[in-house]
């Protein structure tokens, strides 16, 4: 499980949690979200999002 | 439950509550009314990728166009609402139409202020306002901004990036003036000028008009700035008048409990519109930023599906200019004393504003986890070094 951290205001998005306010369920990889989902807090785009840390 | 929800306002607030209303379980109709004729957007980029031709107005929307289909949202851009009965429960729309409700969201938001009337004049606030502006930013073209908050800060960033020059002006002593304490604001005064922003504070406008093929800003100390083209940015105003015509309650905006409601029963605001009580310090506010207006509208939607969670929340923005992120959250206006963590000269830092030893604001550049840390001591109102270490 991975963590992926917004470049643009610091969100992080964790595998492991999911992002279940847009029926992202707990666990879904970073890949298989769709490319044309954004930041929930600032709206970046998922290009500018980073790995930062494995866990 | 209620069967037809309607909601005023295609903004982010509004396409948020509809979004949280079909999360929760709310199977009623949802009306979503725009009054633009553009598929709702993400408005920050406006006056940054979008101005500086970086995106296109496809890449900044809220959804995906086939999302409100796939919702049941009935989304109808291009309405304007002329006005609400609330005891009758029906929006009547410009061109005659009535919608009838049984719950109404006014998430209406707001405009671009501008006391001044020369046809130079240019204001940035939605998509329709780029295309002109976006013309006249060509390389080596002379431009006036007034005003060095958020926006206007973010504008002539944007031109001087494009090639511009920019003259910036502003009534305060400091730019941004809203947000940063001194200390803060001096760094954006060595920013725009080593980015060679002409920037002039202490402006007081008097007025501003076209001689010739320039328009001319006057201030009352005697000092005149012109140039083609003359942006102003000194803040918004509230959209507040159909709440008003229609015998709800506003005062700087519309005035909502903490869980949107209005002074008229099924009438709910959420957004930039909406003046609400500060769950954190007591008092109301008004929140005029993307992440505010997403989480209440967010918050809001909950409870007009059934939901009973108040909605408290620390402020939280951020700008970009010339490259450098910054954050701000909570209340700094309401301090006195600034820690700095980090280094100013190097633009990387988080000052953490204090009121009495307990955080109640911070500032950064380049720091965003360590401003999310913030948010949570500030909403907790924790001192800060009882928050230093117990994070160490």
């Amino acid at each position: 499980m991975k963590r992926w951290e917004c470049q643009q205001c610091g969100f992080v998005y964790d595998e492991a949690e999911g992002w279940p306010e847009e029926d992202i369920p707990p666990g879904t990889k970073w890949e298989d979200i769709p490319d044309d989902w954004t930041c929930p807090d600032c709206g970046a785009a998922k290009a500018d999002f980073t790995m930062f840390e494995l866990v | 439950m209620a069967h037809r929800t309607v909601i005023v306002g295609a903004g982010i607030a509004g396409v948020s509550a509809a979004a949280a209303m079909r999360r929760s379980g709310y199977e009623g109709d949802i009306v979503l009314l725009g009054e633009e004729p553009e598929l709702p957007y993400r408005r920050p980029p406006v006056s940054k990728e979008i101005v500086r031709g970086e995106k296109t107005p496809d890449e900044i929307r809220i959804k995906k166009p086939e999302w409100y289909d796939q919702q049941s949202v009935t989304l109808r851009t291009g309405v304007t609402v002329a006005s609400i009965d609330t005891e009758a429960h029906v929006v009547h729309l410009a061109d005659g139409e009535e919608v009838g409700y049984d719950q109404l969201l006014l998430a209406t938001g707001g405009r671009a202020r501008n006391p001044w009337s020369a046809s130079g004049i240019r204001t940035l606030r939605s998509l329709a306002d780029v295309p002109r502006l976006q013309s006249e930013l060509t390389p080596g073209s002379h431009l006036i901004v007034v005003g060095a908050g958020l926006i206007g800060s973010e504008i002539a960033a944007s031109a001087r990036t494009m090639g511009c020059e920019v003259t910036l002006l502003e009534t305060a002593a400091l730019p941004l003036p809203r947000l940063l304490p001194p200390e803060l604001g001096e760094l954006y005064v060595d920013l725009h000028k080593s980015e060679g922003t002409d920037l002039h504070t202490g402006v007081q406008v008097t007025s501003i008009e076209d001689e010739g093929d320039q328009t001319t800003v006057r201030a009352s100390d005697g000092r005149s700035w012109s140039a083609p083209v003359v942006v102003v940015a000194v803040g918004m105003e509230p959209n507040v008048e159909l709440a008003e015509a229609a015998g709800i309650e506003v005062a700087n905006g519309i005035v909502v409990d903490a869980f949107g409601r209005t002074s008229a029963p099924d009438v709910f605001a959420a957004g930039d519109v909406a003046n609400q009580p500060n769950g954190v310090l007591g008092g109301r506010h008004r929140v005029e930023h993307w992440q505010g207006a997403q989480n209440h509208g967010t918050a809001i939607g909950k409870v007009m599906a059934g939901g009973d969670v108040p909605f408290v929340e620390v402020p939280w923005c951020w700008s970009d200019q010339y490259g450098h992120n910054l954050q701000v959250t909570g209340w700094p206006e309401t301090t006195h004393e600034l820690v700095v963590h980090g280094s100013l000269h190097d633009r990387d830092f988080i000052a953490y504003l204090l009121d009495d030893g307990v955080v109640r604001g911070a500032v950064g550049i380049g720091r965003p986890r360590d401003i999310r840390a913030a948010e949570k001591w500030i909403a907790a109102g924790q001192r800060l070094e009882d928050a230093l270490e117990g994070d160490a």
